[in-house]
């Protein structure tokens, strides 16, 4: 527990935090049906969310919030995300300074899905829209799938910043595997690649999801894919 | 019961199926390993035969994700429902899974899609 912290904030329930952002905004009959339909989430301390009750309120939200309010629904969905991060310490840092790079360790098949959850809260907490989460953690799923069937092993690094305000995610997903041959990988982009476990689709997805992508590889020389989401206006 | 079906040991049944009138109902709640897909397949086929079920509905509106490996393991159990002579609906995709699918150029070619599982019922079950 943080003494100096202000006591309105360490024991603020979801509804009273998310009521703070979206005075002024959406109509108080409008708000109380929101908390409604989240139920017993809305009375839970901003503190005592996890993760996942934090991204089901989000996503709650974030429907409501673009159906009612008349406009700036990104920015408050941004706030509100904010807010439910719990506490002064995950608010965005400023323009252009990283807001800290997370690792995932993939090692095996259930860091699959942990990793697509870590990127998909990552997007939120940036700021990026919903569509544009659900494409990043599509593209980890890829990634650390690729990561688990041909190379065993590897690692995820998430580099979330802000640049001019614009949020952006990196995604850095590296392995020591077999790699990959040119002509291979002439045909995975093509298209026309099919391996034996995957649908040999996924590298040619995450490129197709993605704002920017690049793969430096070579037969035993591992793999790695850098590529970037860029917040959208 | 408290068990969770992510967590389920070797060998137990952790996605169940469900017999409405003529068809199958499978919900998708949980990630789908490999293991997993192959077991569902397997229990899914031998379940078509034993009901005659004229159709499968699989139920995603539970999926937050859907990759390309998991549409390869939807296209299979379809194909492999088509063999067997029974159509299979794909029900709930959410509208960002959606998109996100459209985006990779991902084609779920063996499957008929349904908004949800009443439309997909009343498509397999015309006029009752």
């Amino acid at each position: 527990m943080a003494p100096m912290a202000p006591a309105a904030s360490t024991l603020r329930t979801v509804e009273s935090a998310i009521g703070a952002v979206l005075s002024g905004s959406i109509s108080e009959i409008t708000q109380r049906s929101i908390y409604r339909r989240l139920g017993a989430l809305a009375q839970i301390a901003v503190e005592d969310l996890t993760e996942v009750d934090r991204r089901r309120v989000l996503s709650d939200l974030e429907s409501s919030v673009r159906l009612f309010a008349k406009n700036g629904s990104t920015e408050l969905m941004a706030a509100c995300t904010r807010v439910l991060a719990g506490g002064s310490q995950v608010v965005p840092a400023p323009s252009g300074v990283p807001i800290g790079p997370k690792r995932l360790p993939i090692d095996a098949e259930k860091d699959i899905a942990a990793a697509r959850l870590d990127a998909w809260s990552e997007a939120v907490r940036l700021g990026l829209s919903k569509f544009k989460s659900v494409k990043v953690a599509t593209a980890v799923s890829e990634l650390a799938r690729n990561i688990v069937f041909y190379a065993g092993q590897g690692m995820i690094e998430l580099r979330p910043r802000l640049d001019d305000g614009e949020p952006r995610l990196e995604i850095i997903a590296r392995d020591s595997g077999p790699g990959i041959d040119a002509v291979k990988l002439q045909t995975i982009f093509a298209g026309t690649y099919r391996s034996d476990r995957g649908m040999g689709k996924g590298l040619a997805a995450v490129k197709k999801l993605t704002d920017e992508f690049a793969i430096e590889t070579a037969p035993g020389r591992g793999t790695v894919v850098t590529c970037a989401f860029q917040g959208e206006r | 019961m408290s068990h969770s079906p992510a967590l389920a040991p070797q060998g137990e049944q952790a996605v169940p199926i469900i017999q409405i009138r003529n068809c199958l109902l499978v919900s998708i709640q949980i990630e789908l390993h490999d293991r997993l897909a192959l077991d569902l397949q397997a229990a899914l086929m031998d379940r078509v035969r034993e009901s005659g079920a004229k159709g499968v509905v699989l139920d995603v509106s539970g999926v937050e994700i859907i990759d390309s490996y998991i549409t390869r393991i939807l296209n299979d159990i379809g194909r492999s429902v088509r063999f067997m002579g029974a159509e299979c609906y794909l029900v709930g995709v959410r509208p960002a899974v959606a998109m996100t699918l459209v985006e990779m150029g991902v084609e779920l070619d063996a499957l008929h899609t349904a908004l949800n599982l009443d439309l997909a019922l009343a498509r397999l079950e015309p006029a009752g």
